[in-house]
């Protein structure tokens, strides 16, 4: 068939069936924009990380990069540019500030640098002036930054908070857009290297050396960079942050994943449904065509071509809505992985985003108009409206209720066994749930017939009939809302249990201490920029303190993970957080930490480098140390891992006796809320430390938890509002569809009222079978989920069966569709019973 | 039992006389009685129907149940004697896929009564249709017979005063539609079911006490006993 001619025939059928192609198109779009909101909100973090990291980085290959905020020594450089085949070596020290302005604060990175980085090239500094200006110190700010906080002009001064340290500096310049592209919304402050030292008390020292080797001397110069580093500093790729980010935010991607993947299926499965309204006459169209001696080939150029029309239509509005939600709704907050990486905000919108997500609305159009395939291919060319054995049988019902209980199986061994393969196990879950599916529905109908045996009424009746009339499209409803009830179940379920495990978390870890004084930043919490302790005794001396310990803490790369130290002060109680401990003796565990030169590792980590409890082994600290495992304990909610050890240890390994913060402990019988004001007013306005009890500084960690989890509990809430409406126009469409029968029911009698009643019942069955169903798996689900958290990112879960959750989702989506289905289906109660004598 | 007084139906039409669907038609047919109604496409015999069957109000006339005008009632009423007091039974089979004949049959029954007293007061009938072998059977499993059997079992399973039967044998072939069309004088008269079957099949007219015949929205007299073999029928369409 010529293309002009099967194009008119399209037309001519789109016109016959405009409002439910509507519907399909609406459906893909859904999916569409669901998949790729939640795409863009992932590759957004990670590209936010890589554009700055190149951006500092250019061409360099390798770094030589120091274990601790106060770096090594300038002089290093000398030696690395001596180095045979190195070409450029460009120094960097770099620290974490609070840049304070007039309008407000902002977390940065402070980068300071000197004239050689231009030579590699980055992006961020290629027209940026890093000489010295005119010998006074001075930074430079991406434009939006300095906006933020309100510091525009040439000269005008912006705070820093670091180290303990609050100092002053003026702005030198603005950078553009025009200047550093997407790096613009990059939180980082940029002055020379000289006056960062300055700034930052550490003179002459270094965070890292960034190293292009000549052409074909990488690994000469590795080689020789690992000589240099002599065990105590880290030679790493250049593009080593990346990587380290990859792994920290690998947990959250991957969810985010896998559950717009499931809202992507919700959306599918609304397309699905509208597509059904308009099976007859596709099953017709094929029928006619092939008795009309067109070949298979050909009926399917002509269907492909209903695909490609709904899928270019339906991805289109879905990138377009997908793009409204990414701004709106899906952002990429980073949250807490800012403490440890430098990401902007800027979202990133790579090909293959789109190329993902088009991809797979264009398959869903596809799959949902060939689904007669089996039909089209048949040597029978009226086997498109023959009847045949098919999805009502009892045969076809037997085998695939087996079938789904074979992926029932499938992931409850992964759930068991292999927890680390959740996501496969969540398809599987979702395959048995949708072989399961029409079991659930045969079951629910056969005792709703039980059950109006005992009543006298038409209503129960004749809506078992219908549904049972109406089979495929029942379940293809009842599948959205299982799906959608599904992942929502999941998802929720899932977030909870980590928030309550995260809360939990944050209370064991501020329960040894009353008030922490640390230093001011948006996200200094448990590690902090470490500062010189000078106000110890002062603070020991105020009325209310009883004592006051140091706490350290800090990043340490260990491996393929940036790793999160936390070392209270020895005397600390209780030193450890016991709870969080998932093996070994918690008494045992604390005596040990807190003799010294024992730790406890979260499990994960123990588990890639092979220790077991007891074992010795040495931690790539800046002063290498050798500890012994006391125990092993969850991540504390720092997905790459985390370490505790006491913090005297801390300064032994770290070489240093700076502090991360203060441990104030009150007198019995004094509130937090007077010892923070006291120490509030003892260590003034300019100290750069930060006072907060202990309460609020859970509260803090617990709020930055839920910024973290946001998304996917907006994934949640959208798979459910997309399965609202999808379900609501599904039975909308399908009652309205039905107004012939509904005519002849009208005709036997049935008066208006009881046609409504028997429509709603129909409804609420579908939606309780398909949710309840949903549920049943959501919880299954979260089990999976847990498992897999606790498992593979060791975060601190905390097991439960959240059925009150799946109760809100199923009353929600329930209640939702009835509201808005009620009308429509009055009105097509209403039809004239006349309308039985028109066929 | 069923009276139809001058009834007429006109349709408006646009800048023109007023088309006259049913023009003056007055019927009576008693308890048990068979009436055929003849007539081309266009002649008022669905129209009429709907009149019949309280889904249409007539411009003028009455429709007349025993003693009782349906012509004008409301909705309620309307549906309650469609319900109880009309069967209706048509040339496509009414019948939902998927549920089997028992259960298809009963669906007038299930408002007044419980599923399993609705089975066993309409077992007797589907019995009597020669269904007993078919009762649990899906509807899309029914022969064509079969199925416009289940559809007079339903019709008559409230013992309606009146039964109007729209192209009953439209659907089958001759064997089938003889068969279809004793069932329904033999039950009607034991039922003492006043029956008006509109067709063109002419055989209807060989079971039927009185043939009618509408042309124009007119009704003319036709005495059964002129007519001697089917395909005679002067106004079978």
């Amino acid at each position: 068939m010529k293309l002009s001619n099967a194009l008119r025939l399209y037309r001519v059928r789109l016109r016959a069936r405009l409002v439910q192609e509507c519907f399909a198109v609406l459906g893909i779009a859904a999916g569409v924009a669901l998949l790729f909101a939640s795409q863009v909100s992932n590759a957004s973090l990670q590209s936010s990380v890589a554009q700055l990291s190149r951006g500092i980085v250019g061409n360099a290959t390798l770094q030589l990069l120091a274990r601790d905020p106060h770096g090594f020594p300038a002089s290093t450089l000398r030696q690395v540019r001596a180095l045979p085949g190195v070409r450029v070596a460009a120094p960097l020290l770099e620290s974490g500030a609070n840049a304070i302005g007039p309008r407000g604060s902002e977390s940065v990175q402070l980068v300071g640098a000197d004239a050689s980085l231009k030579r590699l090239g980055g992006v961020l500094v290629r027209r940026t002036e890093l000489a010295p200006f005119g010998d006074i110190g001075a930074v430079v700010l991406p434009a939006p930054l300095a906006h933020t906080i309100g510091v525009t002009k040439f000269g005008q001064d912006v705070t820093l908070q670091l180290g303990g340290y609050t100092v002053t500096a003026p702005l030198y310049s603005q950078l553009y857009k025009r200047q550093i592209g997407p790096l613009i919304a990059s939180p980082v402050a940029i002055a020379p290297l000289s006056f960062v030292q300055e700034l930052t008390h550490l003179h002459a020292r270094v965070s890292r050396i960034l190293v292009q080797p000549a052409a074909g001397a990488q690994a000469q110069v590795r080689t020789a960079l690992d000589t240099l580093a002599a065990g105590r500093l880290n030679v790493e790729p250049a593009d080593y942050d990346e990587q380290l980010f990859a792994k920290a935010s690998a947990a959250n991607n991957q969810s985010t994943a896998l559950f717009s993947v499931i809202s992507a299926l919700v959306g599918f499965l609304f397309a699905f449904n509208a597509m059904l309204l308009t099976v007859p006459q596709r099953r017709r169209l094929i029928a006619d065509l092939r008795r009309d001696g067109y070949t298979p080939r050909t009926v399917i150029a002509v269907l492909m071509l209903d695909a490609v029309a709904l899928g270019v239509v339906g991805c289109a509005l879905g990138l377009a809505l997908g793009e409204e939600l990414s701004i709106h709704l899906f952002h990429s907050d980073p949250a807490f992985l800012s403490l440890a990486f430098a990401i902007g905000s800027e979202r990133a919108v790579s090909w293959q985003t789109i190329a993902i997500a088009t991809g797979g609305g264009m398959l869903a159009a596809s799959v949902a108009v060939l689904s007669p395939l089996r039909d089209i291919l048949s040597r029978d060319p009226l086997a498109a409206i023959n009847p045949r054995e098919g999805f009502g049988s009892a045969r076809a019902g037997s085998r695939r209720a087996l079938a789904g209980l074979v992926c029932l199986i499938g992931a409850t061994a992964i759930l068991l066994a292999t927890p680390q393969a959740a996501i496969p196990g969540m398809v599987l879950l979702v395959a048995a749930l949708l072989l399961e599916l029409p079991l659930a529905l045969s079951a629910t109908l056969a005792l709703v017939r039980r059950l109006a045996r005992m009543i006298t009424s038409a209503t129960p009746h004749v809506a078992a009939m219908e549904l049972s009339a109406a089979r495929a499209r029942a379940i293809a409803i009842a599948a959205t809302g299982a799906i959608a009830v599904f992942g929502s179940v999941a998802i929720h379920g899932a977030h909870d249990d980590l928030l309550t495990g995260l809360d939990r978390a944050a209370a064991d870890t501020n329960a040894f201490t009353d008030v922490w004084v640390s230093p001011a930043g948006s996200y200094n919490l448990l590690k902090t920029a470490p500062f010189a302790p000078r106000q110890q005794a002062e603070l020991e001396r105020l009325p209310g303190v009883r004592a006051v310990g140091l706490y350290r803490s800090g990043l340490l790369d260990y491996g393929a993970r940036r790793v999160l130290v936390i070392a209270p002060p020895r005397r600390a109680i209780p030193l450890l957080p016991t709870a969080q401990l998932v093996r070994g003796d918690a008494r045992q565990a604390t005596a040990r930490v807190r003799a010294g030169g024992w730790l406890v590792l979260s499990q994960a980590l123990a588990d890639e480098h092979h220790l077991h409890i007891g074992q010795a082994f040495t931690l790539p600290t800046p002063a290498p140390s050798t500890f012994r495992l006391a125990a092993l304990s969850n991540n504390l909610g720092w997905a790459p891992g985390a370490i505790m050890m006491n913090a005297d240890d801390y300064a032994r390994a770290w070489g240093s006796t700076d502090a991360s913060a203060y441990n104030v402990l009150l007198t019995p019988g004094v509130a937090p809320i007077q010892g923070v004001r006291a120490i509030e007013h003892a260590l003034g306005p300019d100290s750069g430390l930060a006072v907060q009890s202990a309460d609020r500084h859970a509260g803090e960690q617990r709020a930055l938890s839920r910024v973290a989890l946001a998304r996917l509990s907006q994934i949640a809430t959208l798979i459910l509002l997309v399965a609202v409406l999808a379900m609501a126009a599904a039975m909308g469409a399908m009652v309205w569809q039905r107004r012939p029968r509904l005519a002849k029911l009208k005709l036997e009698g049935l008066p208006r009222a009881e046609l409504w009643r028997t429509i709603l019942l129909e409804s609420v069955l579908l939606l309780c079978v398909g949710c309840l169903t949903g549920a049943s798996f959501g919880l299954y689900g979260q089990q999976l989920a847990d498992r897999a958290l606790v498992s593979v990112v060791n975060f601190p879960v905390v097991y439960s069966v959240t059925a009150l959750n799946a109760l809100e989702s199923l009353v929600l989506v329930v209640g939702a569709a009835l509201a808005l289905l009620a009308l429509p289906s009055y009105f097509a109660a209403s039809v004239p019973a006349a309308l039985a004598l028109e066929d | 039992m069923l009276e139809l007084r001058e009834l007429v139906k006109h349709y408006p039409a646009v800048g023109g006389e007023p088309v006259r669907a049913v023009d003056g038609v007055s019927l009576h047919v008693a308890p048990g009685e068979m009436v055929a109604l003849y007539g081309p496409s266009g002649s008022g015999k669905t129209t009429l129907l709907l009149m019949i069957a309280t889904l249409l109000e007539p411009t003028a006339g009455a429709v007349l149940i025993g003693d009782r005008d349906v012509s004008s009632l409301s909705e309620r009423e309307a549906s309650r004697f469609r319900l109880t007091e009309l069967g209706f039974i048509r040339q496509n089979f009414d019948l939902l896929p998927g549920v089997s004949a028992i259960d298809n049959a009963i669906l007038k029954l299930l408002k007044s009564m419980r599923w399993a007293d609705a089975q066993r007061e309409i077992t007797p009938l589907l019995e009597r249709l020669g269904l007993e072998q078919r009762l649990r059977h899906r509807a899309e499993t029914l022969s064509m017979g079969e199925r416009q059997r289940v559809m007079i079992a339903r019709a008559l399973s409230t013992k309606p005063r009146l039964l109007l039967a729209d192209e009953p044998t439209g659907s089958l072939d001759t064997q089938r539609g003889r068969e279809v069309l004793e069932l329904l004088q033999s039950l009607c008269r034991e039922q003492h079911v006043a029956v008006v079957l509109v067709s063109h099949d002419p055989m209807a007219a060989l079971y039927a006490d009185r043939v009618f015949a509408l042309r124009d929205g007119r009704l003319s007299d036709h005495e059964t006993d002129q007519l001697h073999a089917p395909g005679q029928l002067p106004l079978s369409g």
